[in-house]
């Protein structure tokens, strides 16, 4: 008998971070712009949106542009903890859990962020310098707050060009095409959320590390806007989003979302890899999606109580209620059910002209992204049962190894092993019966179905248009 | 070859047959192809509900039994729309759908295009359901498919007219405010407009003869209409899926359209004599 026991080795695919506005350095300092993870919340016309900051450069050369689409006012700002990040991200990523064909057993293991160390040192702003030029190019600085170890500027512009020179006149290198990116926005009638640290207060915060910012703001617009993200990145970002309801799911306009592969069974051998395995399944969906979906990679209900949050099967510990108020998802005193979305966005320029517009849909249907081991029986196993169950865990081996192949794209003729070492249990006469399991080749190229829509498209209209000249020359058409 | 022609001249006896063939062939599609999740028994709620409500009013009415696949168009278009986790809000959102046709008559002629409807009651008064204008992506390819398949049905009603009078001035609006007033590259504006949501509803759900004006001008009109008020939703209150609240909206306006200007009755079924039975239900 099967027992589901334990669960949870995290993808630990956490590495350099971004926002979703863009970094802008003040010096020629190498940036990283690769991955970013943010919290959104949406109720109503509200959002609460939280960006999580794993900057790996010097913080004086640290600087963000986000546009948001109203002034803030200060109680509007906040600096928020990493660890809410760290707590939803154990709680919602990929899982892999692992059940026993016998006696079971319990392990846990997590995969930790990475924290970089930044460096503080000390700076000072002209305000008045920076006010008069800013009036000169048409920039008008709405706001200006000191939030945690950030300044923080509220900028407002008529036109694109005074609001670069603005940028550039102040210190901030600015990618030649977020020019083309900022005209937009301005149009749009967007403010821009401007930010860098504040050297002092770094030091006195006793921080090491630059803490997450959340702003809230009230507006239709429900969209994100990577476009800005895009100006000072040549390849792909990746973007985890967060996201929570009080309805239910939260899913693209504008572009498809779509779930990775899930509930595969897959050898024991990836339970050492699962990072990569998950890293590579990902990337083989996103091609196989046309490199233009955005990824459901969790979807729940996570109404907290007093016990903390309930959840089946749990592979992590959930998040506490103090993580969502801190995350702003705790709807106040009046309370309320929360729903957990989580998505994975790999966009790159080619693929996602537009920026990400989200709907809150009342879908509560569950899902998550989740793959299963499955450990032989031990013990002896001469009997003729044994050999029974011997001989369908060999060809259940070989079907792992397919699925492992078709989901990574791994070369699993070195793994022939992981199918053989159960041959070597079994008695001689059994092993003449077997045949060997099978190894496919990877289809490779547009997918399948596509092919077949378009084959078919093509087919109707040939005999359609073939039909109708046949038709037209006997007699006349009555539609 | 034999069963192919008589396969043909079977689909090309009634637009329906067309209609009914592609919206089945584009539910799997997005099934098999673009990993919708196949909802299978929502799917069957919906068809179902609205060719057991059209066999009532058949029973009742004494309608022509040609007419059930009318409501077959209806369940198929509405399975490509409408999401819901109830099964009991799909069910009745077809049931308004269908029996929308029976009861909200102006001049003989039914006002609201059924699926349209249904979907917006499904919507807005239960809170439960909801349309997913993202699910088809955006792109050259799904356009062409949606396109051609679309142009094949909609030339055959004779309603090409208001497909593209209303692209146009939707896809002309859109320019002028993504591109030519906001500034972003005409690749935006291109994604926008081979969404291959805007593209169904383009060719498959403005385009129902029974429920277009009568008149060619006034239906070009109409559609225009429908086309700027979709724009107007989207920008400035940022409404997703919003040609289907325009159509639903302008739509109203109808009856009062065609008593101004006199048409032709449209038919399914050319051939056959012009009773109220034939004409009226869609």
């Amino acid at each position: 008998m099967r027992t589901l026991l334990l669960a949870a080795l995290l993808a630990a695919a956490s590495q350099a971070s971004a926002f979703c506005g863009f970094y802008v350095a003040k010096a020629d300092a190498t940036l990283f712009n690769d991955r970013s993870e943010i919290i959104l919340v949406r109720d109503g016309e509200r959002t609460i949106l939280t960006m999580s900051n794993d900057f790996k450069g010097d913080v004086k050369d640290f600087a963000l542009v986000v546009p948001v689409p109203a002034v803030l006012k200060r109680e509007d700002i906040k600096v928020v903890q990493r660890h809410v990040f760290d707590a939803l991200d154990a709680y919602s990523a990929p899982r892999l859990v692992e059940y026993y064909d016998e006696n079971p057993c319990m392990q846990w293991r997590f995969a930790e962020a990475q924290m970089d160390e930044v460096l503080a040192a000390p700076t000072t702003l002209n305000h008045i310098r920076e006010e008069k030029e800013a009036m000169a190019k048409g920039v008008t600085i709405e706001a200006r707050y000191t939030v945690g170890e950030y300044d923080i500027l509220i900028l407002s512009a008529t036109e694109s060009v005074g609001l670069k020179d603005w940028l550039i006149g102040n210190g901030y290198r600015i990618p030649q095409t977020a020019h083309e990116v900022l005209d937009p926005y301005i149009k749009s009638n967007l403010k821009f959320f401007v930010v860098k640290v504040n050297l002092q207060e770094l030091k006195a915060s006793g921080f090491s590390t630059l803490r997450p910012i959340q702003i809230r703001f009230d507006s239709h617009k429900f969209m994100l806007p990577i476009r800005l993200g895009m100006a000072n990145s040549k390849g792909s970002q990746d973007m985890i989003v967060h996201a929570f309801t009080r309805t239910g799911r939260v899913e693209c306009v504008n572009y498809r979302t779509v779930k990775p592969p899930t509930d595969r069974n897959i050898p024991l051998f990836v339970k050492e890899r699962f990072g990569p395995f998950y890293r590579d399944l990902f990337a083989r969906a996103h091609r196989r999606e046309g490199r233009n979906a955005v990824f459901l990679e969790y979807a729940w209900t996570v109404t907290p109580s007093f016990n903390g949050m309930k959840c089946d099967p749990c592979v992590g510990p959930p998040p506490m209620p103090r993580e969502f108020a801190e995350a702003g998802a705790d709807w106040g005193p009046q309370g309320g059910n929360t729903f957990y979305t989580r998505l994975h966005v790999r966009y790159a320029r080619d693929r996602f002209p537009q920026d990400l517009v989200f709907q809150v849909t009342p879908n509560t249907e569950h899902f998550q992204a989740r793959y299963i081991l499955t450990h032989p029986a031990q013990g002896d196993l001469s009997c003729t049962a044994g050999q029974d169950y011997l001989e369908e865990l060999y060809y259940r081996r070989g079907r792992e190894l397919e699925e492992l192949s078709a989901l990574t794209g791994w070369d699993i003729e070195k793994r022939k092993g992981y199918v053989d070492e159960v041959k070597g249990k079994m008695s001689p006469e059994r092993r003449k019966g077997l045949s060997a399991p099978l190894f496919p080749n990877l289809p490779k190229g547009p997918s399948g179905p596509m092919l077949i829509a378009l084959v078919a498209a093509a087919m109707l209209l040939f005999t359609e248009l073939a039909y109708r000249r046949n038709a037209l020359s006997r007699a006349p058409l009555t539609s | 070859m034999r069963i192919l022609r008589a396969l043909h001249h079977f689909l090309r006896s009634d637009a329906r047959h067309f209609q009914i063939a592609f919206l089945q062939g584009f539910l799997a599609y997005g099934v098999l192809a673009l990993g919708w999740d196949a909802e299978w028994p929502r799917y069957a709620v919906l068809v179902a509900t609205c060719l057991l409500v059209q066999t009532l009013f058949i029973r009742w009415k004494g309608l022509p039994w040609h007419t059930l696949k009318s409501a077959l168009v209806t369940g198929s278009g509405m399975s490509l729309l409408l999401k819901s986790d109830s099964l009991a809000v799909l069910a009745m959102g077809a049931a308004i759908a269908i029996g929308s046709k029976f009861f909200l008559r102006v001049d003989g002629k039914h006002v609201f295009n059924p699926g349209n409807l249904g979907i917006g009651a499904a919507v807005l008064l239960t809170g439960d359901a909801w349309v997913s204008p993202g699910q088809w992506g955006s792109g050259p390819v799904l356009a062409f498919l949606l396109g051609a398949a679309g142009c094949m049905v909609v030339l055959r009603v004779g309603r090409i007219d208001t497909s593209l009078a209303f692209l146009a001035t939707y896809a002309a609006l859109e320019f002028a405010r993504q591109v030519l007033y906001l500034g972003w590259e005409p690749e935006v504006w291109l994604h926008r407009m081979t969404n291959g949501a805007l593209l169904l509803f383009t060719f498959f759900m403005i385009t129902d003869p029974m429920t277009t004006p009568k008149a060619q001008g006034a239906r070009i009109g109409w559609s225009m209409a429908i086309g700027i008020l979709a724009f107007v939703l989207g920008t400035a209150w940022w409404i997703n899926a919003t040609p289907i609240w325009s159509l639903l909206i302008i739509s109203a306006a109808t009856p009062a359209l065609d008593r101004l200007w006199k048409g032709r009755r449209f038919t399914w079924t050319p051939g056959a004599p012009l009773t109220p039975a034939t004409t009226n239900n869609r």
